[in-house]
Parts: structure tokens; C-alpha cells; sequence
């Protein structure tokens, strides 16, 4: 049975599940919600997520939300099974530095990444309003003490935890948004940080 | 040789270490960093946690930081070594959603009761700045609609994937009586339950005690 994924390629928690999908070799169905609103649905909250968002991933009759949670699950079910992609290292030390990063990921890149694709994308398209310029400066600046850190961070490695892992992987939807937006310069002054994103561009 | 965990008892996130490292019954050295500015020197952002937090914990020569990793570090390692205790279940299914759980915690849960501790708790005693009572009674909405939710996933269940696992400990931390909204919990008779249950179990009760006392102890600093 084909897993299904509810969601759409443009958010990007769903984005990196369809990555992740990809990279394990997965055949998947892409299944939108309705509206943005009909998450919010009685019938979407009783049986898709509990707190109305995407993405969502049946596997047969199996559900799970939260797309690190379901890049894990899918990591943990199917690495190696379809191909010879090896997303989470098997060895527990290895293992524990990918979701470290994981964490670094959610915890420090992803806010203020989140701030700039909120304001420049969310506040026009669907409120109807003109971002905030004093917003995205201090998220902007905040990213850029984050950059500073991942340049140490990526000293004399191709990937995060040296080989390619669901690590990197959790960092690219979000990176591809804003890199576009008009602030690639904070990548590109990077030495590192700059290769170790053209690395991952070039990944299928 | 000993785990050193680096972190404060009064820290939410090495509380949830700490609950852990005694749920799989293994022995640790708690060592407090030399002050909070001390998590921004530079040699503890070489040597410690680049982004200057707190915990790290020390495995032998291993390094790992951010207390999720860490908890799911120590149970990939330790678990069913020590004592039975089990916090990931082996099955992929049921792992799958202790830690879809735990992203709930993270993502929903944390942010409001968040807000309300460093309000209540943080922002006169280490700031001194006087606690915001528009921001508490937003962050008190918020998390009253997060725990109708949470009422209805606990229906049926004594805790959140069913049997006890590491999806109910990094909850645990925000316990009613460190801040002052238990009606919060006491209406709602499965979130209430399940509370309870988790309070009796040794490593969180034990842990929490130590927190509670460091708040009691530390009033006036």
C-alpha cells in the first residue's frame, strides 16, 4: 500500500518529508488538504492532527504527525530497504550527534527562518498585508549569529555530522525558502556554510 | 567511568536528563556551570555547547547536548541494562509515536508554559523586571486550549502512547505546583490523572522535589 501524505510541496515541514521519501527511494501520494482553513476542521482535528496542521503520513493504516518525527519513523522503518541511503547512522554515538543536530535545526536555525518566510510570504499572500521590515532586519541578523555558529560547526566536514544524514536533510526546504528570498548573502559569505549548501543542492 | 551532566536542577531541559538518567537507573555527576554568563565565555562554546546552553551531557569522551537527543542518546544506549524500565518502545510503530508525542511537547505544549514560568518565576528574580500581565494571561489561554487537546489524546489512556515512556517525561518538568494555574489541570479530569501518575513515580517525584526546593530556597535572589 502506497504510504500518503497529507500536505503541500510548498510549506516546508511537508517539504522535508517528501525529501526524505525521496531519498529512502519511497513511493508516496501527495494528498492537499482542502483549504488552509479545513484544517481546522472538526474531522481534520478528530482524524488527522490533532492540533489542525500538515504534514500527516498514513503508512497503511498506521498515522504519525510532525515531520521530524515522520522522517524518523520512516528512517528507522525503511533505511536500506530500497536503497542504500543511510539517513540515521546505525551506530548509537553517530545516531545521537544526527538528532543533536536535528535539534540545533528546530531550536536555533529554524526561528528566525521561520520569521522571514512568515513575513515575506505568509503576511502578503494570505493576510493581505506588507511585511514588516523591522521583523524580518532582526531575523535576519539573528540568522546570521546562527551562520556563524554552523561555519564552526562545518570546519573540515562535507556534512553535519561528516556524512550525509536526516540532519542535513531537516535544513533544506526551510534554507531553499529563504536563500530565494533575497538573502543568500548570509549563506554565500560563508565559506562552509556556502559549500556545504551547494552540496546539498546538487543531491537528486 | 561516570556520566557528568552539565546544568542547574532548577533547568526544565536538565530536569528532563536527569528524570531520565534515573529512570534508566544510571549514575551521573550533576555539575552546575560556574554561572549563567559563564555559558557564553568562549571556551564553553568550544568545548561545551556552541550555542552557550545548558544541558551537556559527557558520556566517557562523548559529547552530546539538547536534552531530547540526550534522553534518546541514553535510552538507544541504556535501556533495559540497568533495571526493565522501558522509554522507547522497540516496536518502529509505537517509537514512531513517542516521538511524535514528543514533538507535541515541544511544539505546542512548551511555548505557553514557557512564557508563564520565565513571567512568574524569571523575569523579577533574574531580571528584575515585574511580570507582564497581558503576556501570562495570553500564554494561560494558549495552553488551556493545548491541554483540551491533551484531554482528549489521554481518553481511554493512562499515559500518552498508552504505557509510560519518554513522551510523558519530557512533560514533566512544569509541574503544577512550581506555577500557580493548577485549575488548569484540575479541570481536566484525564490530564489530571495522568499528572498524578507521573508525580508518583520515584525519578520524577525525586526530581522535582530538588526544583521545588531550589525555587523555595532561592525566593529572594
Amino acid at each position: 500500500m502506497t504510504i500518503r501524505l497529507v500536505g503541500v510541496s510548498a510549506s516546508y515541514p511537508t517539504l522535508r518529508v517528501i525529501i526524505c521519501l525521496k531519498e529512502l527511494g519511497l513511493p508516496y501520494e501527495l494528498e492537499p488538504p482542502a483549504s488552509y482553513q479545513s484544517l481546522k476542521d472538526e474531522d481534520y482535528i478528530a482524524n488527522k492532527h490533532p492540533f489542525g496542521k500538515t504534514p500527516v503520513l498514513f503508512d497503511g493504516d498506521f498515522r504519525i504527525t510532525e515531520s521530524r518525527a515522520i522522517c524518523r519513523y520512516l528512517a528507522s522503518k525503511y533505511q536500506g530497504k530500497h536503497n542504500d541511503t543511510i539517513l540515521i547512522p546505525n551506530d548509537v554515538h553517530k545516531a545521537g550527534l544526527v538528532d543533536q543536530f536535528i535539534s540545533y535545526e528546530l531550536s536555533y536555525y529554524d526561528p528566525p527562518l521561520l520569521k522571514i518566510v512568515y513575513q515575506k510570504k505568509f503576511v502578503k499572500n494570505f493576510l493581505n498585508k506588507d511585511p514588516d521590515p523591522e521583523i524580518i532586519k532582526q531575523a535576519h541578523e539573528e540568522l546570521a549569529k546562527v551562520l556563524d555558529v554552523y561555519e564552526k560547526l562545518l570546519e573540515g566536514k562535507e556534512y553535519l555530522n561528516g556524512e550525509y544524514s536526516l540532519a542535513d536533510l531537516v535544513h533544506c526546504p526551510g534554507t531553499y525558502c529563504v536563500y530565494g528570498a533575497g538573502h543568500s548573502d548570509l549563506w554565500d559569505s560563508r565559506p562552509n556554510v556556502k559549500n556545504w549548501w551547494n552540496r546539498l543542492c546538487n543531491r537528486d
